[in-house]
């Protein structure tokens, strides 16, 4: 756990003077989509990693936390921080609507029923033209006011630094729990239901626990993803954003803190790579989920996750 | 009213056809316990090679079914050797994210051999329509609404008559114990996954000559199949065709009667409704196990 920990740092050091060398407007915007990638496969993570269920409808929290920013920011007028924090109420809550109904299920119900509120989020945005303006999207969602007048390479760089935060603080969130009661509890209930439910871990309540705050980490990527991009339309809750968080969170390591960090560097910059493939790139990177769960189940990171447990049985 | 007669007529034939498309599912998720999401890409595969073989090889269509059956019974026992094998003892997550792994790798392959038009399979019937009293229901759909039923009657038969299906069902319920009877649960599972995508291809196919086969439309076949077979319960072939019967009529009474862009939500709304007063299915004897 020191190992990640430190591991970390070093990286949130890297990652804090990258923009000094790399002055470059296209490298910034790479810049920023690991960050909001590192937020999404973060959020990803709690679920699939610690509470062992697996939300296949998690964008679901990705596009409301985007459309609550872009109708507070399109309709109210409201600053980006109050688009942030609504966001990430928003999702939160959902989250907990979705969870409570959700989490009485296992395995592949549950996987199929996240997926079904996604879907039904999906046609609604594309449908309630009078909120969300339909299939055109809600378009000109202004920039936080701190980064106005300011050139572009200017702003792509703000932009990377108030996402690098972000995801710093989702990291760190992530850590906190990891590290925390409620962490080892969820743990626990992976491993062995059974066992916890015998030690008076109730696994419904470390589920939905759970859920919220991985909804509003989501949510708050998603106000990011809708002031950087200045768009928002349906497809934020379609399944292309989804099939990034598993690449990401199972190349990089599912279960650790580092895995969602390294898997989202990866991915991002090879679909930068093969971006000349088109359709291509995505054959491939189906058959790189096939080789990953085949092949490295426990993801890049995944050596890191068992030397730490090698190194907690040794001290027991 | 007779606008009501025809949404059920028309109901009830979309409902056959989504009981057909979910026939597969049911044996590979309903009893293999395989959480397929490439379901729906065999779906996709059968519908293109159908349309293939009667549109650009020129075959009919009597003649390219058999085919299409066999070649997607191949490719299902490969698939089940060479991938879902080597993950089957691992829980259901597993097997999930291969199967997205595969269902990524087809939809993005056939996009590239194909693109994204609208393909029709050549069908030997006309669209005639036919007159019931008010109700009108073209030729080509009553004839499949026909095979669909002899198809699950006939795999009905195979699981509950057959000693195969008897060997399916008890490497099923228990592998361990099926092998010391001297069940071949390998080849069990094979033939199994097999069957299942050679289902998933006939019905591509078949749908393929009434809708039309196209490269993207695996994810939401493979949702709604999901839905189809979660809302019978697991592994019935009798809740297979309520669960398609009632999602086929449910979405045609809304689509006449409601707003008509949320047809497809109607059916994910009802399974979570579902699931929520009964989570284990209308017709399933399924109990919570340690």
């Amino acid at each position: 756990m020191v190992l990640q920990r430190n591991l970390l740092l070093a990286a949130f050091a890297v990652a804090l003077l990258a923009p000094l060398v790399l002055r470059d407007e296209y490298l910034m915007h790479i810049g920023v989509l690991v960050v909001f990638s590192i937020m999404l496969a973060t959020s990803f993570n709690l679920m699939v990693g610690y509470v062992g269920e697996f939300p296949l409808g998690h964008t679901a929290f990705l596009g409301i936390g985007a459309y609550t920013a872009a109708l507070g920011a399109s309709t109210f007028g409201l600053p980006f921080a109050a688009n942030l924090v609504l966001a990430c109420l928003f999702s939160a809550a959902f989250g907990f609507v979705m969870g409570a109904v959700t989490l009485r299920l296992r395995g592949p119900f549950f996987v199929i029923i996240t997926l079904c509120f996604a879907e039904v989020l999906r046609i609604v945005a594309n449908n309630w033209v009078g909120l969300t303006n339909g299939p055109m999207g809600i378009a000109g969602i202004p920039k936080p006011a701190f980064l106005a007048g300011l050139s572009m390479l200017d702003q792509k760089v703000g932009f990377y630094y108030l996402g690098l935060g972000l995801a710093a603080l989702c990291v760190y969130a992530a850590y906190r729990y990891v590290n925390s009661n409620l962490g080892r509890a969820a743990v626990s209930v992976r491993e062995n239901r059974f066992v916890a439910q015998s030690v008076g871990i109730w696994p419904f309540y470390i589920g939905l626990l759970t859920f919220v705050i991985a909804a509003a980490m989501a949510g708050m990527a998603g106000a990011f993803y809708a002031h950087y991009v200045s768009f928002v339309g349906p497809e934020v809750f379609g399944f292309s954003f989804m099939i990034s968080m598993i690449i990401m969170v199972l190349l990089g390591g599912k279960g650790t803190l580092v895995g969602p960090v390294i898997g989202p560097v990866i991915v991002v910059l090879l679909e930068e790579y093969l971006r000349d493939f088109k359709e291509l790139r995505l054959s491939l990177f189906g058959l790189i989920v096939i080789a990953v769960v085949l092949f490295m189940p426990q993801g890049l990171a995944g050596p890191l996750a068992r030397r730490r447990e090698r190194a907690g049985a040794a001290k027991a | 009213m007779d606008l009501f007669l025809q949404l059920l007529a028309n109901g009830l034939v979309n409902g056959t056809f989504y009981a057909l498309s979910a026939l597969g599912l049911t044996l590979v998720f309903g009893l293999m316990r395989v959480v397929n999401f490439a379901h729906g890409e065999f779906y996709v595969i059968g519908g293109l090679a159908g349309w293939a073989l009667t549109n650009a090889v020129g075959l009919h269509f009597f003649l390219a079914l058999p085919i299409v059956i066999l070649g997607m019974g191949v490719f299902g026992l490969l698939i089940d050797r060479f991938l879902i094998e080597r993950v089957r003892d691992q829980g259901p997550e597993t097997g999930i994210l291969l199967t997205i792994g595969l269902s990524i790798f087809i939809v993005n392959t056939a996009l590239l051999v194909v693109g994204t038009a609208p393909l029709k399979v050549v069908s030997p019937f006309l669209n005639r329509p036919i007159f019931i009293g008010p109700v009108v229901v073209t030729q080509a759909r009553l004839f499949t609404v026909a095979l669909c039923a002899v198809l699950i009657l006939a795999v009905h038969l195979l699981v509950q008559r057959t000693t195969l299906g008897r060997a399916m069902r008890a490497t099923f319920q228990d592998a361990t114990a099926a092998r010391l009877v001297g069940i071949r649960t390998r080849h069990v599972y094979g033939l199994t996954f097999a069957l299942g995508s050679a289902l998933a291809g006939t019905a591509g196919m078949l749908l393929g000559s009434i809708y039309v086969a196209q490269a993207t439309i695996g994810g939401i076949v493979s949702l709604k199949a999901f839905v189809v077979v979660i809302l019978g319960g697991m592994g019935s072939f009798a809740g297979a065709i309520v669960g398609g019967l009632v999602l086929g009529l449910v979405e045609a009474i809304w689509g006449g009667y409601g707003p008509s862009g949320y047809v497809d939500a109607v059916g994910f709304a009802l399974v979570i409704v579902m699931l929520l007063v009964r989570p284990y299915g209308l017709f399933s004897k399924q109990v919570e196990r340690a």
